[in-house]
């Protein structure tokens, strides 16, 4: 995703679609997703022979070199993880004609959908819970507007405006006298009691979109679940994205105010492929191919007349937000072969148990009991690659959390798993279910999160977030 | 909520009522006679222009422009409308304020605040249609005005422009706001005394009775950071910064009382306390009358006294066991409504947006007013989320609209 992450966002993919053998995943093997955690994945389009040259170099590399593509694009650095990660899968086509990608300063904010849904995870993010206290649908749609003014300010930089000697200063400073914008995204989501009695909305509500449901080994706390708003900031610098908080809170006092949030943050790859996460594994291999436009139509974007959904959903896409706090000690008290049991791979390259390189496919089909890939672990509950669960793949974009330290001196450390789809039944709540009493439930705890739905993107400097939705 | 052990907040704003110009030196000024430091600065500068204009051009952004006693930016002729940044030389041996004003009524578009001799600073400022002029104001001399210049094309309206506040102004305000406090002064020490009688009869019940009244009295004057100086913290202090907390002799006031009543404290052992209280209260009803009040004061008080409520009152972390955290944050709101009715005929004209800071507070007062219920309050912590939401956004939105007015209000030299 470092050459134009935008093309699939913006609808404007113009590589084709994908290899000869017709549309991802059609084989049941191809495009595999984990869900919730360490999971990593290895079936992703890209990495099967058909990609070529792409293909052959990464299994050769065997997660011991950087993959040639990353040493063709010169995308080492934030790039090699953006290419190899959460977001990235290049189409052959768009590789083998690999020029110097540039890089610009700012990642567009018009689109038919919004950024910082399939563009590349970036170093760090701030994810944002909001309840909304305006008082009526006009105050509603001025939070919006104000909401859609700052974001498209901040995402594309400049002089913050001077209100002289009549105010204090209308910026905080923390970047400079001339805002950079530094890549930074904004992505707005609605929460499910945005659409209870006070503004009217009832109507209009998504088909899927309810409070997040308490599966059997979560330990919820209400402090730190649900929200009107979503609202995540994502930036390759950490004061770039304090910056836009601290902006978009000011300008929005009195109308919106917070209710959880968490910062994240993403690892470079070590030594090469997928990041990992704080359990030591990859995690994020798996993602469907954020750089084909058809297939995020297929897996994440509300699509024109999808069944049941309100008109004005078209362009977005339902978001889950999953705090999950991992039990470090407990996990690094257990040995490597019990790790990998766990999860289904190996810990130092990212192989899956039956496999060589990080990118091969998991052979279910010739491990009918899990003699190498338990049945129940983790990568297999999550995705067990069968015409059947094909539906259930979902976009992930995860970042790892820090906050610090617990009653009993542990780490408070893990994951805020958040993932995108167009169904959130048929996707996040299908591969949940499926891993509810995995036996890695031990070693983790999710606390918080929501579910939400990101608004479609804002398609011009006259339109402003959900004005299909309000009105 | 005047306690400087809360965070005493250190005023940055320099007293700037002090500049007096001491050396009528006009006549040289018009004298037009052209000394060797002004060559130096008419060439210093023409090489800045030079400079910058070589690539940007006159009017692309940033101009150089310098002040001395000789000149008050000099260099500036003609301008079109848009956003500029000017480089403020001072080439002069005075530290010197210059102002960018409407030379019509005076009112400031921008300026730079002590401009020391030989530093430079940008000045920002979008030019609307109308006319401009630089004004300088150097230390310890008279101000100058440099040439009019007549913006024709660009936005038809600039940057906000404030008509500068002179002491004289905010005299009236600062009266005003003394006969507020100075009328509600024996209310307190009455409701004082009478929590006095009720601790020395040993009645706890009558003695938490009288306490809150007693305390709301104190609240709604609109004490911040440091008013009242060292009778603050006698009277109403928090055990923050005392090395024993609640049990350090140097803990004083309203709070001692408060923590000693609803945590089953001796009667007795709280007379020493109460009667230092009613002696700390009385002692500001002698010396409020001749306590100097800066004038500047009063315009940062505007936002100064629900800051330090977000951040004791709401928290609940000013409750010492009444819960009525925010019964105080009501009478806070009360003495923030003193303060700015006190700078209304300063504001009049100044802040356009006066009223909606006047909706935002009687909002605020009107949702506070609702966790009343009789003699009770709802403490902080058993409010509901929504409603807790509620406060502190209408908090924050009414911060943000009061503090422009600490800017606004600001004593700004005349002359």
């Amino acid at each position: 995703m470092s050459e134009e992450p935008d093309a699939a966002r913006r609808g404007t993919d113009d590589d084709p679609p994908d290899t000869d053998d017709g549309l991802p995943g059609t084989d049941g093997e191809r495009t595999g997703t984990d869900a919730a955690l360490p999971g990593t994945d290895a079936a992703r389009p890209g990495a099967d022979g058909e990609r070529g040259d792409a293909g052959a170099a990464r299994r050769g590399a065997g997660g011991e070199r950087w993959p040639r593509r990353q040493l063709l694009t010169g995308a080492i650095g934030v790039g090699a993880g953006a290419v190899a990660g959460v977001g990235g899968t290049l189409g052959t086509q768009r590789y083998a004609r690999a020029k110097p990608a540039p890089r610009p300063d700012r990642i567009p904010f018009h689109g038919t959908h919004q950024a910082g849904i399939v563009d590349a995870a970036p170093a760090h993010t701030t994810f944002v819970s909001f309840d909304v206290l305006a008082d009526d649908r006009a105050q509603l749609r001025e939070l919006f507007a104000t909401l859609t003014d700052r974001a498209r300010f901040l995402t594309s930089g400049g002089t913050p405006a001077n209100p002289g000697i009549t105010a204090p200063p209308d910026d905080s400073g923390i970047l400079g006298p001339q805002v950079p914008a530094d890549r930074l995204t904004v992505t707005v989501g609605v929460g499910g009691s945005l659409f209870d009695h006070r503004y009217g909305l009832a109507d209009r509500r998504p088909a899927h979109l309810t409070a997040m449901r308490t599966f059997p080994n979560d330990d919820l706390d209400p402090a730190w679940c649900h929200g009107d708003l979503s609202v995540q900031f994502c930036a390759p610098n950490r004061d770039t994205v304090i910056h836009a908080l601290r902006d978009v809170t000011r300008a929005t006092r009195g109308a919106m105010q917070i209710r959880w949030m968490i910062d994240g943050f993403t690892s470079p790859p070590r030594p090469s492929g997928t990041p990992r996460n704080l359990m030591g594994f990859k995690d994020g291999t798996a993602n469907p191919d954020t750089g084909s436009a058809a297939e995020m139509d297929r897996v994440v974007w509300v699509g024109a007349r999808q069944r049941g959904e309100p008109a004005w959903t078209r362009g977005g896409s339902y978001q889950v937000v999953r705090l999950i706090r991992m039990r470090l000690e407990f996990w690094d008290r257990i040995s490597t072969s019990e790790q990998e049991l766990l999860i289904g791979r190996r810990r130092d390259n990212g192989a899956p148990l039956d496999g060589t390189h990080e990118f091969d496919t998991p052979k279910y089909a010739k491990d009918p009991v899990g003699s190498a890939i338990p049945l129940t672990s983790h990568i297999r509950r999550a995705n067990p690659r069968t015409a059947r669960t094909r539906s259930s793949v979902l976009l992930r974009r995860p970042y790892n959390y820090d906050r610090g330290v617990d009653a009993v001196g542990d780490l408070d450390m893990g994951l805020v798993f958040v993932c995108y789809q167009r169904n959130l039944a048929a996707q996040f709540e299908a591969v949940q279910t499926r891993l509810i009493d995995e036996p890695l439930v031990d070693y983790i705890t999710p606390f918080g999160g929501g579910y939400f739905f990101a608004l479609p993107g804002v398609a011009d400097g006259t339109d402003r977030y959900g004005s299909a939705l309000l009105g | 909520m005047n306690i400087p052990a809360r965070g005493c907040r250190r005023r940055a704003i320099a007293p700037r009522l002090c500049h007096r110009p001491v050396e009528p030196v006009g006549t040289e000024r018009n004298s037009g006679t052209v000394t060797v430091r002004r060559a130096a600065a008419v060439l210093l500068s023409v090489l800045a222009v030079a400079g910058l204009a070589g690539c940007r051009g006159d009017d692309a952004g940033e101009l150089a422009v310098t002040v001395s006693r000789s000149g008050c930016a000099p260099e500036w002729r003609t301008a079109h409308g848009g956003p500029r940044t000017f480089q403020v030389h001072n080439t002069g041996i005075n530290t010197t304020e210059v102002e960018l004003i409407d030379p019509g009524n005076g009112a400031v578009y921008a300026e730079v605040e002590n401009l020391g001799p030989g530093s430079t600073r940008p000045m920002q400022v979008t030019l609307g249609r109308g006319r401009y002029a630089f004004r300088c104001l150097p230390e310890d001399t008279d101000a100058s005005t440099g040439r009019t210049v007549t913006v024709h094309d660009g936005p038809a309206r600039g940057a906000p422009a404030v008509v500068p506040v002179d002491e004289q102004v905010l005299r009236g305000s600062v009266t005003r706001y003394r006969r507020y406090v100075t009328d509600a002064l024996p209310r307190l020490r009455a409701d004082v005394s009478r929590l006095r009688r009720a601790v020395d009869s040993g009645d706890r019940a009558a003695a938490r009775r009288a306490w809150l009244p007693a305390h709301l009295d104190y609240e709604r004057l609109g004490a911040a950071y440091g008013t009242f100086g060292d009778l603050a913290d006698a009277i109403d202090r928090l055990p923050a910064g005392l090395p024993d907390g609640v049990h350090d002799d140097g803990f004083t006031g309203f709070h001692r009382i408060e923590y000693g009543l609803w945590h089953g404290e001796s009667m007795t052992a709280l007379r020493g306390p109460t009667a230092a209280l009613a002696t700390a209260v009385g002692k500001l009803q002698r010396t409020f009358r001749t306590e100097r009040v800066d004038p500047n004061d009063l315009p940062l008080r505007a936002h100064e006294i629900l800051e330090a409520t977000l951040q004791f009152e709401l928290t609940g972390e000013a409750d010492q066991g009444s819960g009525t955290t925010l019964a105080t944050a009501r009478a806070n709101v009360t003495g923030t409504e003193a303060v700015v009715h006190a700078l209304r005929p300063v504001l009049a004209s100044r802040y356009r947006k006066l009223h909606a800071a006047d909706a935002s507070l009687s909002r605020l007062a009107g949702l506070l007013d609702a966790q009343r219920h009789g003699d009770r309050w709802t403490p902080v912590d058993e409010l509901s989320r929504y409603d807790r939401e509620r406060l502190d956004a209408a908090t924050g939105d009414t911060l943000e609209l009061l503090a422009p007015i600490a800017a606004l209000a600001q004593v700004r030299r005349a002359r």
